[in-house]
């Protein structure tokens, strides 16, 4: 089994994003790997385990650091690394698709891995996008997978609590929401060791296509809105809601 | 004494004995030699020589137990006299004329003095020997003292589980009580010409038995027939502390207690390769199974460690080393040797209670012996990580975060120092430009919005005081103290390095820190990576501060009853126990001591990676019955001093204050960090920040 994961490297959200002309300033910003990369990673190795084959990790690396990320995820499970040098912070969802996509369709994946969506890609267009140059189907929000032969289940999650069962056969992409157990940890001391040992399969990026889309301007959301704490008993929560309401003239 | 055929029986016993004595001790050895190498000891002689005087005076039991440890010290000096006890019945047994009764009348020339004394002493040890090991008979059978029992969730050897501790007990104690009352009566026999007055008891033994001949054989024999069962069987039971206590007391670890020993042994043997930490008993460097056999087995360490006390939580070092000791025992003795090949986590400490452990050191400091069930624990969880064990996910994301950010909280590196630049003042960054200390502010104390008013308290402190200070702001990362001991080695040498570039980078003269763990590690962990620093903790520099006459007292503070937690790693790790209290006594509050307090201190509940985990055992916590302690100390409040509870550490700041209100004491006890009370007396206040106004 040919199993492959697409993963992101983006800018990291725990610090407060520095903004640079109209994008963000990538100089003053760490990069982590997604955190839904980190499902994806996991699931994969679960599926090799489960019935054999190799991980094929690939990235683009985009401000050259991708390494750590990829040795990480060797260290997890994953057999093998391939980085894409896109070289370019700046390089949105449309474009590093076509990069993963074209790197991906030399390896002849039987399954594909994608987180289901990243803090920079919202609306998990990676994912489909992949599958759409590789032409095959793809299915989102997934919390399991299963593979025999050539068909994989999956669970898909719904809004409220709803789920659902598919059958598909492969390839396919898949779009992972979590993994069917949290993803593993994996000690520094075999991250380091990896790191020593493993080699990086080098890619350059090949097809720019444009989303046709570009910043008008970037800028830290504005805050309109405060939380006021109301303490007490509930009679006196109650009677200070009520004031609150009628001096906005709301009742 | 003895007659031709008694005495060639004699010596063919004693030898069957001597080679049973020698045989057990040999296999327990060689089951210690099995071990990993320990770090190297200096001067072993003279620390033997050390621990001997320790023994002899029984220094070490009373740490703990004082009335119990009294009769202990009795038993002690009685059986040591007894030993000289045993020496001279043989020789009375063996040697024709050789008779110390009356002095050692029939004796030429002989001390009759010496004897005298020795008879006396003799005689009246007997008495108290059958009182003391009446009374320990008595507390584990009859009165069936808790303190020697294990809870039920706590993994057990099937043996021990049995009644296997029990039964040896038992047969040591009536050795005893039969060894010494057939003595007695072999003296008492022997008395032809009457009262002795240097032997009383024996003496009113034969007023009520009379002489006899025969008699003095049959108690000699009873006498002497028990030691020479007994010796060989003490090797194979937990009276072996007899013999390795000493020693172990002797080979104990000379580092200091906050360095742990490496997780692969630093000595290299040929064609052997160690994986790091341990997950089969011979895994264990051979001081821990060295530990397993000079357990006395008294739960003294059950006794302090805050985890055994949560009720929930699974853990006893006791058990630890008794299971390891038992493991041990029915692979040299027994038909067990397959046992050493289950992982420890199935044979003496359960996979869980080795995650409960807070690394409080109270286990290791109490111990008589100088036992360190700590060491275990933390080397198993070493090859847990390393053989991909699943974590707690508090723990696992704690990791995740300290190996991607550098801090445990999940927050950017850049944020570290954002409370710095919120200052009034500039906080100079220690690597753009010299400052004389480095101070190295810590995970929470940097980042808990909680802990953060402080941590500028003690900024504005060190600024009146006039030090010359600066941080690392991005630069710091978690010093790793509690990274090392849940286990992650590989991440604390990550984190060493990290902090070692950043020092690189900075000129400084000495590091204050306000984080305890980052104290200890930084002290007595970091010299080992080239990390050689003065290490102050902030209370030392503070009470400098004074000292100098840089800060003043301005308000005193009677207005308050204060007591104060000791830190672990501050304290016990440290000896940090004067700098606070002198501090608390310049500020003019009142003062009053906790029970367990210093060396005794008792754990808050969040070391060893323990305020990470995600699931906590059910029960009271810790900090809760410590903060109950503190109630009572304060007793009754009879006056209208507010009561406060003083910390110095910050993770005592979050782990106590949330533990005064699930014990709904607010309002009956404040927790403070010593620097608010600084600042109060000091006369230093926060700058009034004008309120966003609700629009
Ligand atoms: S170090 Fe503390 S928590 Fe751990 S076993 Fe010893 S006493 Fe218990
Ligand atoms: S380890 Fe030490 S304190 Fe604990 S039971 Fe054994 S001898 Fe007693």
């Amino acid at each position: 089994m040919n199993i492959v994961v697409a993963i992101k490297h983006i800018p990291s959200i725990a610090d407060d994003l520095p903004v640079k002309g109209n994008n963000v300033d990538f100089d003053s910003v760490d990069f982590v790997l997604n955190e839904f990369d980190e499902q994806s990673i996991e699931q994969a190795v679960l599926v090799k385990e489960a019935v054999g084959g190799t991980v094929t990790v690939v990235g683009v690396d985009v401000i050259g650091e991708l390494d750590n990320v990829l040795h990480l995820a060797l260290a997890k499970g994953a057999d093998k690394a391939v980085k894409i040098t896109g070289d370019d912070p700046a390089a949105d969802s449309h474009q590093q698709a076509k990069w993963l996509a074209e790197a991906i369709k030399g390896l002849s994946p039987n399954i594909v891995f994608a987180g289901v969506q990243a803090s920079n890609d919202l609306d998990g267009q990676i994912g489909p996008m992949i599958a759409a140059y590789l032409d095959m189907p793809y299915i989102g929000g997934v919390s399991s997978v299963e593979v025999s032969d050539h068909t994989a289940t999956v669970n898909k999650e719904f809004a409220g609590g709803f789920g659902a069962k598919y059958s598909v056969s492969l390839p396919m992409v898949v779009g992972v929401q979590a993994a069917s157990k949290p993803p593993r940890y994996a000690p520094i001391s075999k991250v380091r060791q990896v790191a020593q040992m493993a080699t990086i399969e080098k890619v350059a990026p090949s097809g720019g296509v444009s989303s046709g889309l570009s910043f008008k301007k970037m800028a830290p959301p504005v805050v309109t809105g405060h939380a006021e704490m109301i303490g007490g008993s509930s009679k006196e929560v109650a009677a200070k809601i009520v004031e609150l309401l009628k001096s906005k003239g709301l009742a | 004494m003895l007659t031709t055929i008694e005495k060639i029986v004699f010596v063919a016993l004693a030898l069957v004995s001597a080679g049973f004595t020698v045989h057990g001790f040999k296999l327990i050895i060689d089951s210690i030699r099995k071990g990993r190498p320990a770090p190297e000891l200096k001067n072993v002689p003279a620390s033997l020589l050390n621990a001997g005087v320790k023994v002899l005076f029984q220094q070490t039991i009373f740490k703990a137990r004082k009335a119990l440890s009294a009769i202990h010290m009795g038993l002690f000096f009685g059986l040591i006299t007894y030993a000289f006890v045993n020496l001279f019945d043989v020789l009375e047994g063996l040697v024709p004329g050789f008779d110390l009764v009356y002095g050692g009348a029939h004796i030429p020339n002989a001390p009759t003095g010496l004897i005298n004394a020795f008879n006396l002493i003799a005689d009246v040890m007997s008495m108290f020997l059958l009182v003391a090991i009446t009374v320990f008979l008595i507390r584990r059978f009859i009165v069936k003292d808790k303190a020697l029992d294990y809870r039920e969730n706590i993994l057990l050897n099937p043996k021990v589980k049995a009644g296997g501790q029990q039964i040896d007990s038992l047969i040591v104690g009536a050795f005893v009580i039969m060894h010494v009352i057939a003595h007695l009566m072999s003296q008492s026999y022997r008395l032809t010409n009457g009262a002795y007055p240097f032997m009383p008891i024996a003496s009113f033994l034969n007023s009520i038995f009379g002489t006899s001949e025969t008699g003095v054989h049959v108690a000699w024999w009873i006498s002497i027939g028990w030691v020479m069962f007994i010796i060989p069987y003490l090797s194979r039971s937990k009276h072996t502390h007899f013999f390795m206590a000493p020693v172990t007391l002797g080979l104990a670890k000379q580092n200091p207690r906050g360095q742990l020993d490496p997780a692969i042994p630093l000595k290299v043997i040929e064609g052997q390769k160690f994986d790091p930490g341990a997950k089969f008993i011979h895994d264990l460097s051979w001081k821990r199974a060295l530990d397993a056999y000079a357990c006395v087995q008294c739960n003294r360490c059950q006794d302090v460690c805050p985890m055994n006390f949560a009720e929930g939580a699974p853990l006893s070092p006791s058990a630890l080393e008794v299971n390891k000791r038992y493991l041990l025992k029915e692979a040299t003795f027994g038909s067990h040797p397959d046992r050493l090949l289950l992982p420890l986590t199935e044979t003496v400490i359960s996979a869980e209670a080795v995650w409960s452990c807070t690394t409080c050191h109270a286990c290791v400091s109490i111990c008589p012996v100088g036992n360190e069930p700590m060491a275990d624990i933390v080397d198993i969880r070493r090859r847990m990580i390393v053989d991909g064990a699943e974590l707690d996910s508090g723990v696992q994301n704690a990791l995740q975060s300290l190996a991607t950010n550098g801090n445990w909280m999940s927050k950017g590196k850049r944020l570290r120092g954002r409370w710095a630049k919120e200052m009034e003042f500039p906080v100079k960054n220690a690597t753009e430009e010299p400052v004389e200390h480095l101070w190295f502010v810590g995970d929470t104390a940097s980042f808990d919005e909680r802990v953060i008013p402080n941590t500028k308290m003690v900024a504005r402190i060190f600024q009146q005081g006039g030090l010359d200070f600066g941080i690392m702001y991005q630069n710091e990362s978690n010093a790793g103290n509690d990274v090392r001991r849940v286990g992650e080695e590989g991440l604390f040498e990550q984190l060493v390095e990290q902090n070692m570039q950043a020092f690189g980078k900075a000129q400084f003269k000495q590091i204050v820190t306000t984080d305890p763990h980052s104290f200890n590690t930084l002290k007595n962990e970091y010299p080992q990576f080239g990390g050689k620093f003065e290490v102050k903790h902030y209370t030392m520099t503070l009470l400098k501060l004074f000292e100098e006459g840089k800060l003043t007292v301005k308000n005193k503070l009677s207005n308050y009853k204060v007591t104060f937690h000791d830190p672990c790693y501050l304290g016990r790790y440290n000896g940090g126990f004067t700098a606070p209290r002198k501090l608390l006594e310049m500020l003019g509050v009142e003062f009053v001591e906790m029970p367990r307090n210093c060396e005794n201190s008792f754990c808050c509940g969040a070391g060893g990676g323990q305020i990470w985990m995600g699931k906590v055992a059910p029960g009271e916590r810790p900090a809760e019955n410590r903060i109950k302690e503190a109630l009572t100390t304060f007793g009754e409040s009879t006056n209208e001093k507010t009561q406060l509870f003083i910390v110095t550490c910050p993770k005592d700041m979050v782990m106590y204050s949330d533990a005064v209100k699930t014990t709904g004491n607010e309002g009956k006890i404040e927790v403070r960090d010593i620097i608010q009370l600084v600042a109060e007396a000091v006369g230093v206040e926060e700058p009034v920040v004008a309120e966003a106004v609700a629009a």
